[in-house]
Parts: C-alpha cells; structure tokens; sequence
C-alpha cells in the first residue's frame, strides 16, 4: 500500500485505508491488554469498548460501496470483530451468521454478481464467494479466516452437512472431495497471513487447531454415547492429539477412560484417568470415572475411597478463569449435559453416591456419618451451595431422608434414626394441613395429603424398626399401624393428584407400594410374634401373602406361624405353593425399589428359609410315613 | 374496598422526556422516610419526606433499570442497562444530605414540589464501582445475602445466583452459586446485533416457605414473600418445602411463568443445573408478565403473629390476572386452584398490598381489586366461588389517578389501610392514602360521599354484564350454525343411504388416464363426483379416495395399507360437479402394480363443524374451563358415506404407442423413468451390438408367456349384444376387453382381432382374439369359440393381464348366467376327461415343486423346465367358457 505511487484521489484513499488499518490495530491491541488484565470489570470494559470500536470501524469501511482494495482489511476488522463478540458472549448468536452474509456479500458486489446467488443461502453464497476469489487471490487469506469463523458458527450449532460442503470447497485444490470431516478439517491448509497484513485477535492456523480438536471431540463423545466404541477410541485419541487447553485434555482423558472400561481394558483406562488427574484442573470426572471402574472391577474399598476423594475435590469452589478473548475449544463443545457420561454432579450428589454404596456395600456406619453429613449440607444454611440429586437418577429430597433413617437403624443408633424420621414428618407437615376451621367437614376429616404419604407411611416404618431395636416393643407395633393405616388410604389412583413432580411419581410405583405395605404387615407381625401373639401375627402375615403376593418373605413367615400353632393342613398346602414357587425363577430382581425399602426387607428376612423348608419337608415325609 | 376514598398528595416533580415516562423501568421504592426512585434514565434520586426535600441524586454509566433495597445491609443495589449491578450504603445517601445545607433547600420545595433543576449536585458513580458486571442482565432481586439475577443469553434466559456483595466491597464475579438456564428467547435483532432496549423486561419475584427466614422485613417488602407452607408445597414440590428452600418465580416477557428451587441450583461453570430438572413451568400467560406478587387472602385468626401469603398473582400486560390458591377438590385432596380473571389493560404496573388487594395502573385509571375471602354484603352475589377460594369475578375499585408508571405500598400504611407511592408518566411523585375510616359501614346509608363511587361501580358492573352478553350472543350464534350444518349433514346422509337401487342422488365416477407429470408418463384416476341431490355439501364435508394396492390387496399377510386422499369438498350445490385427479404409478421405485383399487367415500367431520361451538365455552361462566378445550369429540369423530368402488387393472393400464392415436396414445412409449445415459449408450451401442439388457436378452432366447382363454362365441354374442353389428366378433371381443381403455375406439374404427400393447413397467403385452371351432366337446358338432390369448415377455405381466381378462370373462357368465341361458347339450365324458387331465398336471406341478425344493442344482435345473412346460399347459385350458 505505498501511498505515493498511486496518484490523486487514490492517494486519500490509500490514506484512509491507513487510518482505518491503525485504527483496527490500535483496538486489536486495546483486546490484547485487555486479554491481559486478569479478572476484572475494568477488563470487562476495555474488551466492550474494543468491541463498540470494531463495530463503529465496521459501520464506516461498510458506508461505502465495496472495492477490492480495501476487502482484505474490512474482511478481516468483521473476523475480529466476531472472534471478539462470541468470545464476550461465551457462544455464538444467529446475528454472527448476517455479520458473515453481509461481509461475503460485500465481497460479491464488487463482482456485481450479488443478485443472481442471493437465494441459495449463505452455503450457496460460500460457493460463489470461493468462485470469485480464485479471481482476487489478495482475498484469499481474510476469506479462508472468515471461513474458519463460519466453521465454527455451524460447528456450534450443528450444521455438519453445510460444514462439510464448505470444507469440501475450501479443499478443493488439495485432494478429492471426502466426506469425513476429520480429515476435511486436518487437510485444510489456510494460506498464511502476509506479514504486514492487519493485526487479528486470532488466526486462521490457530483457528482451524482449535476446531480439529473441537470436533474431534464432539465426535468422539458422540460415538462413545451411542456405543460406537472403536470410532469413539480414535476420535478421542485424534482430540487428546491435537491443540487442547488442559480442561479439555482431562475431559478428554476422561472420556478416554470411559471409553476403554466399556471396551474391557480397565487397565488402560486406568492410565488414562490416572493422566487426567494430572490435569490439575478439575478432579471431578476423573473421580467419578474411576469409582466406576473400580466398581466394574468389584474393588469396593478403592470405590469408595474415590468417591469419597470426589466428594472433597467437589468441596473445593471452582474458581472459574477469565475466558481468552479468543475462539476457544470450549466454545465449540456441547452444552454440558447432565445425561453425558462426563457430567460428575455436585457436592452433594457425589455424597449421595458415596453413602448409598456404603449402605449398599454393608458398610452401615460408614453409611449412617455419610448421610448425616448430607442431611447436614442440604439442610443448614440459606445459601444454596448444594443441590439434591437431579430428579431422573437419584431419589429426592425426602427418600434421602429415609435412606439415612434406614442406615442409622443398620448401624445401630436407632435413637438417631428417630430423630431423623421426626424431622421429615416435622418438614412434611405442611403438605399435611388440617383443614381450616370453618369449614371442617367431618366426612372428609383430616385426610393426608395423597401423593406424599407413601414416604410419611415409610417414615413411620423406619421409626418402628427404630423402637424395635431400642426395645419399645408398644411403641413399634404403635407406629406399624399407624403406617398401616395410612398406607391403604392411600389408593393407587391417587397418584396422579398434587402437583407431583416426575421424581414423586416414581417413587411410588405400585410395586414400592406393595412391598411397602408388605414390609409394614410382616413387621408388625413379627413384633406380635416377639410378644407371643401368634394369632394377631397370622392375620398380619396371612394379609401381606395377599397384598403382595410376589413377597416370598411373607409366605416364610406365615409358614412358621401356621406351623407354630400347629395349623398342618393350611401350612402342607403353604408349603406346596412355596415349593412351586422356589423352583421357579426369582422375579423380584426386575423392580428396583427405594433404598430405604430394600434395607428394610432386609431386616424382616427371615434367616433361615432353606432349613426351614427342609425342616418342613422331612417332617412332612414323617408324618405320611405314620 | 369500595369505601376506602383515596387522598392523593403529590410531593415532586421529576425530569421526564417528551411525551411523558414509559412504564416498565421507573423505580419507586420506600425506606422510613426515604424514597428511592428512578424514571428510567441514569439518574436515583433519593427523597426525603418528611423534609420534603431531594437528597440526592446518583448518576450511572447507563439507563437504571431496576432498584431494589436491603434494609438490613442498608445497601441499595441497583441494575444499570447493559453494565451491571451497583451497589450504594443507604448511608452513603444520608450522609450527603448532612454535607448540605438544609436551610436553603426549604425554600424551593416549598412552592410545588418541583425539583426539576436539580438542586442537589449529582453524584457520577464510576463504572469501576459496580459489584456485578455484566452487560446482558435484565433483572434482579436480593434475598437475604443472595444476589438472584436474570440475564438474556444468545438464546435463553439464564437465572444465577451470586453472593450478595457488600457496599463498597471488591466486586467479585467468582461469588456465583448456581446457575439455570430458562426456556428459550429471542433476543431482538438489531443491525450488526446493537442491542436495543427491551420493551419489558422479566420480573422476579422471591418465595419462601415459613420459617425459612429471619423474620426480618415486612412480608410485602423488598426481598420477596413468605407463603404459607401448604400453597409453597402445593406450587414449588416437596422437595423444595423439605429443604425449606426459597423459590425464585420469574414472569417473562413471553408470558412464561417458571420457579427454580434456589437451593437446588447448583454451582460452577462445568455443572450448570439441567433445566428439566430444576426449572418448573407453573403457567403460561401468553402476554408479558408485569408483575409476580403474593396477598394474604383469608382473614388472619387473632393468634396467628407470622402473617404468611396464601395466593399467589400474576399480571401481564394486557390485564390478564392468575391467582394460585391451595384448595380442595371435590374427593378432599388438596390441589392448586388456579384462576384467570381479565382485568383492564394495558397494565402499566402493579402492586401488592395487605388484605389481598392488587393496585394496578392502567393509562387511564388506578385501579383495586380484593381477592380476599371476606363476604361482604355488598356483593355477595359475586362471591358464589368455593368455599375458601376464589371469587369467581374481579371487581376493579378506580382510585382515580391516571398512568401511574410505578407504585409501592408504603410501609407507613394507617391501620387497615394502605398508602401507595406513585410515579406518574408526567414525572410527578405522589401518594395515595386509602383511609378506611372513611368507609360507610352500612351500604344502606348511601351519602353523597360515595355516592359517586357506587354509581361508578354500577356502571361498570353493567359494562360487564353487556360484555358477557355480546359473548353469550356469540356463542348462541355459533351454536346455531352448527346445527344447521348437522342437519344439512343428516339430509345428505339420509338420501345416499335409503337409494340403494337405482342411480344414487351423489355419485362419484371413476376413470383412468396416462399422462405425464415431469418427465414421467402417470397412470392418473379421474374421480367426478356428481351431487344431483336436492343438497348442498357444505363446509365439514370431504371427499376421501383411498388407493388400495394389489400387492397389498392381495397379500393377506401384510397389513393392508392404503394411500387415502382427503380432499375437502367446499360448497357443492345442486347439480355441482368436482374433479378430482390423484396419480396412481408408478411410483418413485418405478413400480405400478396392477389391479389397483381405487375406492371413494363422502366424510362428514364432526369436529369441524361442531367442535368450535363446543369449545367456546361461557368464559364469564366457568373460567376454569378455558384451559382445557372439551374432549367430547374424538380426534376421528365423523360420517363416512362410501360411494364407488373401482379397480384399475391390467386392461386398462395398456398403452397402445404402435397405434397412432389421438392424444394420450401420443406420450410415446417410454413410459417408465428411464435414465438418461441408459438411453444413450443404447442409442450408441444399438446398431453395432445387440441390446444388452437382461430384458432383450430375455426376450431373445426366452419364448414369451402365454396364457389362452376360450369363450363359446354365443355367450359373447349374446353378450355383447348388438353394439357390434357389423363388426367381426374378433374384433368386438377385443374392443369389450378394452372398452374402458382409450384405444377401443381405435379397436372399433380399425376392427382390430389383434393388439400389441405396453405394459406399465415397459414390456410387451400382446393380446389376440381368433375364431375357432371345439369340437369334442358337444354331441351336435363343433361349437364356435373365440380364443383369447395373451403374450407377454414378462410373466408377471401377462399373469396381471389374464387375470384382468378372466375378471371380465366371469362378471359376464354371471350376468348372462342371471339371464338363464342355457348351455348346449355337452359330452360329460368329455369334461372329465379334461378335469382329469388337469389334476394330474396340478399333482405333477406338486410333486415338481417339492422335489425342487431338495434337489441340487444340476438336476433341478431339469425339474424346473419340466414345471414351467406344466405351467403352461396349466394356462391353455382346453376348457371352453359356455
């Protein structure tokens, strides 16, 4: 641009293309101090301004009519000014892609072709730009960046077919045509800037690294989700390969680890997530990752030691870096899902995890100081630091409650236990208003709330067991009944009533409901029969064997009565249809019940049903041999 | 309400632009004696009023867009358009007012109040002392020491939650806690995405079960509302009453009413929550949402301290009002009452106040309504709701002061009353006492006082009553439409049931044709359908014309699935005609498989004609009902009349290129898509090679199929009557075959014995008909008989094509069968001898077929042979049709 060979108004021309060059370089430096400045409003302004000043720059190199000379520079002020406003937004927005249309659109005026590609869209409006630029190759630099830009923008919004085509375009003097967009995007060459080009925040070299990573990636995690696992291997490994800022790389890893424990390499895997702790960065999916692995392996203690570790590494508040004003990986990837295998939860949730296993794993007193602890974060203070377990996989609020009765109770402090239970039906009772006064209806009476009573029914449950174990054998059969009672008001029909989430309907299937019920009668049972009244222990068991009819434990204990008060006949054909039953294969596997009332079926098993059977049966062939 | 008689004081003035203040940004908010207060420029101005004086004025870097006070930090915070939240001491604020003399402030206030020159030096505030920087923010409240904001992502709504930063503290953006992302929203477009100011912006309103919180604060407060633990589980879940969590409720500009549990949102860049998880859409008010508040409904008992809200409200722009309430339903369950009322918009803003009364401004007026429970005698007749819920009607109480752009209730309210300070669009600060001293305490006692009022009030109570009429009207109308339809509808269905003989009053013709649609020769059908009925098919009428084809048809196994077009028949008089031309093939893959049937019906849609009269319900009635339209008709509810029937088979799906023909015949034979390049490398090859096609090559070495019928030649004359004097029986035989194809003309005008057509897919199918005698047969000599023989080069076609012909061959022997013609007298032995003959070439293509089943290739190749030569002979009967 040597002003002085170009006579006459050029010469104001080239003038001005010098003011507006320094003026796009000044704001690009004003970018770059701002990049510098660390976290602060003042950064936040400096990088506004830089924008307003990139956009002010836009407004006049666009007032007037488009000329070839001074392409390149508008060209490249509209990249930096994208690079700088999606950086700023942290995404990309439709207006990016008129931002886009408008600069290429400039680019075909000066061609005069503007019309007749106008309809196509902006692919269409690609595949003439590219055209025409094999006529202006001083074009070709800017246009390749804004190309990388376009990428980008459609890269994040999940427009491969229009990504891959263009892609195609731009390769065009390279290879043939191919349809993956991995190597498309490997084999892009954009030709090097001119060393006295205008300044940009990002180039087209560094821009492309950033999208072969960020696809890699995507395609990679794509393919791990959809079970594609040999493909997902290798994308991952061309993502962990490429340009890659550390939290990626322990995403990656990660994903990497995920990806080789589902293919039976656990030891490779192991590696890999041993890597991505090295990333220093964030250790939760990592952590989360192993328990997994460890768990597949059957290493319970080093499950939940990584858990427990996930637990403290999620304690730490994650302080998040200034973002770079630049296209960043992160930029491109997926909203973070909660459904990906990467999503590692909260603080709270990694506790959830940490002290179910516990209780699951048999280790009660673990279990029991675990849900305390999460009893204790949820509850205390009005900052919302934490967050219960999203509805779809974890139980809700009021069965961690009962999860952490159960595990106090299988650890022995049932005196804790009351207390927890109390505290629920304490939080619980207004959901369970009394009617107001004036119009107290006595054939309605004080009803429970329907959609909550399966957990308040359970509560009292709990709080039985619990006076079982401290001996309050009253009191226990007290508060079965009062279980009992409200757990057939409750019909099954009633569900659908209140303003139930997703998570409250769940957890009161028919069949939780069933056992619930089931559980209550044996266990009342049990306590008449602790206190020597069989009879009253005949008609809870006799009543279980029929509300659940699935309970082989009820059948047990109705066995053992039966024999007990000497009924031989009733228990002979008891004993016939158990017989038949235990041949055939075990269904109760398929539900999934609550926790809470799986631990407590646990306690009213009866110990010793082989023996009993086989008791029964030799003194069966006794009595006929008589 | 009715008797609270409103005194209205103005305080000051304020700098307003031309043409007076929008509503949507103005703040007015009250602290003691203080008032805080923005007009949607950059400028707070605090006022103090008991001096009656300008404290000071604070300038931001932008438009003010929201205030909102923590009278317990002393902190006011305050949203800037596009930079972020400020944070002033309450203090700070006071302390300048002690900086300035007092003395000669007195005198300028005392004239009108008008502080318009701003006496009091601005105070700029430095872009560097904001606490929250960000520029997409669009709404904010502070709970406590949470800071709760609402920003415009690209392309949703973003709830965080950050702590609440301290006045003068370093401003730290690391305090995020949790983070939501809303539904979706569209950011306005403006040229190279400037962003423009937003018409309405979202409002947030706090809720916390009771108990949560320090009772600190009065409940309608800055800070949000306390409501009662039944209607917060009922609304918010019970996760979030167990965790005694606030609940942020977020009113859009879309409409959109949503909650998030705050103590379910969850923190960190790597884990924003999953939206279908925390986020709750309560309602949807389908126009922007003003103003989210809470009211106590039902009296207080004497022993109750803590007054915690039981009704939930919401009001959006153009005057829609929500109201939640816990209630009772018919079983004794507890649910949600929710209730729509209509009030007067556009609303300009609203406000809360004690005793369930919501104040809401409107350009023209002030108005109040009472949701509370308490009968009064007045209009008991309006509170005809349940027990303990809602009123059924909101009656709205003017105040008489016009476009008020911003309120608040005043802490300082007198004792069952309530004071309101207002900003009006001109700029004018003022207050608005509601005495309740003033109210009459029996409505029979009409003063002069109130008189006005109760006049007023009857007048608007008659706006409404003729509004209700004019929609009663409305719906009475519609009503009666639908039934005229229905009858029409009873007429047409009556006359085309009860005429099963004879010609039917609507009928429907069907036709076949080829044409070419795009490069591509069509078999087309032609429905006519003809109303020579006394009535008209109206609106709801259609006519359906469902495509069956044969492979379908005739494959049991496989589920029949048809094409049916439904093609509405849109006012059809008397004697009106309707054409309908659907394309029946090939299709895509090329494929035309014939016979298709083609069959027409009439349908009648119920839900059509009567569905909208059943869904405008009485909305002054009922207006519960709004929401869910009745469900009375099924989706598929209607008449179906069938009218005709027809199958398109092999015959008339004949093309005939070798005869010059009129029109149709001059598609040319290339009848299927054929592709380009095939056509030229034959044109290329063809003189040098022979064609190389499996087809020719077939056509070469393979003898084409062939399938003879034969026909006694009396039948046929008898049949065909005398429409073929004078033509050989040849050539009226063939042209019977082909009359509803378009070349019989042809056939009769060139008396034609034989024919060379196309099929659809492109083969040749050659149909022949020739005399000759049997002579086995009768004992009285040789019988005259026309043999019909089919070729084809495609055994598939030829199959299709004999098929075609037996279907017409046994319609006529039953026909002529009816007529009780009698057969000459035959030789049995005969006949049985050809009946046997036949079994035991059926019993040798049977055992044929199974030993191919299990030979090897070499020896079946043989047995094949050997089957096809049976199957032929199968298909030449020397069976004659008498």
């Amino acid at each position: 641009m040597a002003h002085r060979t170009l006579p006459g108004s050029s010469a104001s021309h080239a003038s001005c293309l010098d003011l507006w060059r320094e003026k796009n370089d000044q704001l690009i430096q004003q970018a770059k101090v701002a990049q510098d400045s660390g976290l602060s409003p003042r950064r936040q302004q400096l990088a506004q301004d830089a924008l307003e000043g990139l956009r002010g720059l836009l407004h006049s190199l666009q007032g007037l009519p488009a000329a070839v000379s001074v392409l390149p520079l508008e060209l490249t002020v509209i990249c930096n000014f994208i690079t700088l406003r999606a950086s700023l937004a942290q995404g990309f927005t439709e207006d990016l892609a008129q931002d886009i249309q408008q600069g290429l659109e400039r680019v075909l005026e000066t061609q005069e072709q503007l019309k007749a590609r106008l309809e196509h869209g902006l692919r269409g409006l690609w595949d003439s730009v590219l055209h025409v630029s094999s006529l202006l190759p001083e074009l070709l630099p800017a246009l390749h960046h804004l190309a990388g830009l376009q990428a980008a923008l459609w890269l994040s919004t999940d427009r491969l077919g229009d990504l891959t085509l263009l892609l195609q375009t731009l390769n065009v003097s390279q290879s043939r045509a191919s349809e993956d967009l991995l190597l498309l995007l490997k084999t892009w060459r954009p030709p090097a800037e001119e060393s006295d080009a205008p300044l940009t925040l990002q180039d087209a070299q560094n821009l492309r690294g950033v999208l072969l990573t960020a696809f890699a990636y995507r395609q990679g995690l794509q393919e791990l989700i959809t079970g594609n696992l040999p493909r997902a291997l290798s994308s991952l490994h061309e993502a962990a390969s490429g340009l890659c800022p550390r939290p990626v790389l322990v995403q990656v890893y990660t994903a990497l680890g995920t990806c080789l424990r589902k293919m039976g390499s656990p030891q490779r895997a192991l590696l890999y997530l041993v890597a991505a702790l090295k990333g220093e960065s964030t250790w939760g999916p990592p952590l989360l990752e192993a328990s997994r692995l460890y768990r597949q392996l059957e290493n319970t203690a080093a499950e939940i030691e990584c858990l427990e570790l996930l637990v403290e590494a999620l304690s730490v508040a994650h302080i998040p870096e200034a973002p770079q004003l630049l296209i960043e990986v992160e930029l491109l990837l997926p909203r973070p899902d909660p459904a990906s295998p990467l999503h590692c939860g909260t603080q709270s949730q990694a506790k959830y995890l940490l002290a179910s296993r516990c209780l699951q794993t048999g280790r009660a007193e673990n279990a029991a100081e675990h849900y305390l602890d999460l009893l204790a974060l949820l509850l205390d203070g009005l900052e919302p630091k934490f967050s219960p377990p999203p509805c779809p996989r974890g139980p809700c609020v009021p069965e961690v409650f009962l999860e952490a009765a159960a595990a106090l109770i299988q650890a022995g402090r049932a005196q804790d236990a009351l207390t927890v239970c109390e505290e629920l039906l304490s939080r619980m009772s207004s959901l369970r208003p009394k009617r107001p006064r004036l119009w107290e209806d006595a054939r309605r009476g004080t009803r429970e709330l329907p959609h909550c009573s399966p957990w308040v029914s359970a509560a009292y449950l709990l709080q039985g067991h619990a006076r079982v174990q401290l001996g309050a054998q009253k009191e226990a059969i007290s508060e079965f009944s009062r279980c009992l009672e409200l757990l057939f008001q409750a019909t099954p029909t009633d569900k659908e009533q209140g303003p139930a989430s997703s998570c409250e309907q769940g957890c009161t299937s028919d069949v939780a409901l069933q056992q619930l019920r089931a559980a209550a009668l044996i266990s009342r049972g049990l306590e008449w029969v602790a206190s020597g009244q069989d009879t009253k222990a005949l008609q809870d068991f006799l009543l279980s064997v029929q509300v659940c009819p699935g309970n082989q434990d009820a059948s047990f204990h109705l066995l053992q009565t039966l024999r007990r008060l000497d009924r031989r006949d009733e228990a002979t054909a008891l004993w016939r249809r158990l017989e038949a039953q235990t041949e055939l294969p075990q269904e109760n596997a398929a539900w999934s019940l609550p926790l809470y009332l799986e631990t407590c079926l646990g306690w009213i098993h009866p110990p010793d049903r082989e023996t009993l059977l086989e008791e029964f049966r030799t003194s069966l062939l006794e009595t006929c041999d008589l | 309400m009715a008797g609270l008689a409103p005194r209205v004081e103005y305080l000051a003035g304020f700098c307003c632009p031309l043409g007076g203040l929008a509503a949507g940004k103005p703040r007015v908010l009250c602290h003691g004696a203080e008032v805080f207060l923005s007009t949607g420029s950059e400028l707070v101005y605090v006022y103090d009023r008991e001096g009656r004086l300008l404290i000071a004025v604070y300038k931001f870097p932008g438009q003010v867009w929201h205030l909102e006070l923590l009278a317990l930090r002393r902190a006011l915070y305050v949203l800037c358009a596009r930079s972020g939240i400020y944070c002033l001491s309450l203090d700070q604020a006071s302390r300048s007012v002690s900086r300035d003399d007092k003395d000669d402030r007195d005198d300028q206030d005392s004239e009108d109040g008008q502080v318009d020159e701003l006496p009091v030096p601005v105070i700029p505030v430095h872009p560097d002392t904001c606490v929250l920087p960000s520029a997409t923010l669009h709404a904010f409240t502070v709970l406590d020491d949470v800071l709760i904001t609402l920003s415009q992502g690209p392309t949703q709504w973003k709830v965080q939650l950050f702590e609440c930063p301290c006045p003068g503290e370093d401003p730290r953006p690391g305090g995020e806690i949790g983070e939501v992302e809303l539904s979706t929203c569209t950011p306005p477009a403006g040229s190279l995405g400037e962003p423009t100011a937003p018409r309405f912006l979202p409002v947030l309103c706090c809720a916390s079960p009771p108990g949560s919180r320090a009772p600190h604060g009065h409940p309608w407060g800055s800070g949000g509302v306390t409501l009662e633990g039944t209607l917060f589980g009922l609304l918010f879940g019970s996760d979030a009453s167990l965790l005694e969590s606030p609940v942020i409720v977020c009113g859009l500009p879309d409409g959109q009413l949503c909650c998030v549990v705050l103590k379910t949102l969850v923190t960190s860049r790597s884990a924003p929550g999953d939206p279908k998880a925390l986020v709750k859409i309560l309602h949807h008010l389908e126009e922007p949402v003003i103003f989210i508040g809470a009211l106590r409904t039902e009296p207080l008992s004497e022993d109750v301290e803590d007054v915690y809200c039981d009704c939930l409200v919401a009001l959006g722009h153009h005057g829609r009002t929500l109201a939640i309430k816990a209630s009772w339903d018919e079983a004794g369950h507890l649910v949600p009452e929710l209730r729509e009322y209509s009030l007067p918009g556009p609303v300009l803003c609203a406000a809360h106040g004690r005793g369930g009364r919501v104040y809401h401004s409107t350009p023209s007026d002030l108005c109040v309504v009472d949701l509370a429970q308490e009968v009064s005698p007045w209009d008991l007749t309006q509170r005809d709701g349940a027990p303990g819920g809602l009123p059924s009607l909101l009656c709205p109480a003017s105040l008489s002061v016009c476009s008020v752009v911003t309120l608040s209730v005043s802490s300082r309210a007198p004792e069952g009353g309530a004071e309101l300070l207002a900003l009006s669009a001109k700029g004018r600060l003022m207050t608005c006492s509601l005495d309740p001293h003033s109210e009459t305490p029996h409505p029979t006692r009409v003063t002069s006082a109130n008189a006005g009022q109760k006049i007023k009030e009857l007048l608007s109570g008659i706006g409404t009553v003729s509004e209700r009429v004019s929609s009663l009207k409305k719906a009475v109308d519609q009503r009666d439409k639908a039934l005229t339809c229905l009858n029409e509808a009873m007429n047409v269905s009556c006359a085309l049931l009860s005429s099963r003989e004879g010609p039917r009053p609507i009928s429907c013709t069907i036709s076949t044709s080829w044409s070419r649609l795009q490069l591509q020769d069509v078999l087309t059908a032609t429905c006519l359908l003809e109303n020579s009925s006394g009535f008209s098919l109206d609106r709801g009428w259609a006519l359906c014309v469902q495509v069956l084809r044969s492979s379908r048809a005739l494959d049991l196994d496989s589920a029949v699935s048809a094409i049916t077009y439904t093609i509405p028949v849109d006012q059809l008089g008397p004697g009106g005609q309707r054409e309908v031309t659907l394309p029946l093939g090939p299709g895509e893959d090329g494929a035309l498989d014939l016979p298709v049937t083609v069959s027409c019906a009439l349908f009648y849609s119920l839900r059509e004609v009567v569905g909208g009269a059943l869904a405008l319900t009485d909305p002054f009635k009922d207006p519960s009902s709004n929401e869910c339209t009745p469900d009375v008709l099924p989706e598929q509810d209607g008449v179906c009349l069938p009218l005709s029937e027809h199958t398109v088979d092999m015959l008339q799906g004949l093309r005939f290129p070798g005869l010059a023909a009129p029109h149709t015949q001059a598609l040319g034979p290339l009848s299927p898509a054929r592709d380009p390049i095939h056509t030229f490398l034959e044109t290329c090859c063809g003189p040098v090679s022979q064609p190389a096609g499996p087809a020719s090559l077939r056509a070469k070495y393979l003898p084409p199929s062939v399938a003879t019928v034969k026909v006694s030649a009396e039948l046929l004359r008898a049949a065909l009557g005398d429409n073929h004097a004078g033509v050989s029986l040849c050539s009226a035989t063939l042209q019977w075959l082909l009359a509803e194809n378009a070349v019989a003309d042809i056939v009769r005008a060139q008396a034609l014995s034989s024919i060379q057509g196309v099929a659809p897919d492109g083969t040749d199918v050659h149909l022949i008909v020739r005399e000759v005698a049997v002579t086995d047969l009768c004992p009285a000599g040789p019988i005259q008989a026309m043999e019909i023989q089919v070729e084809s080069s495609s055994l598939a076609n030829m199959c299709r094509a004999h098929h075609a012909i037996i279907g017409r061959l046994q319609r006529l022997v039953m026909e002529q069968a009816a007529r009780g013609s009698s057969p000459p007298d035959l030789r049995l032995q005969y006949l049985h001898q050809i009946q046997a003959n036949h079994e035991t070439l059926l019993r040798e293509v049977q055992t044929l077929r199974d030993r191919l089943c299990t030979e090897d290739e070499a020896s079946s190749c043989a047995t094949a042979q050997r089957l096809l030569q049976v199957y032929r002979q199968l298909r030449s009967p020397s069976l004659l049709l008498l």
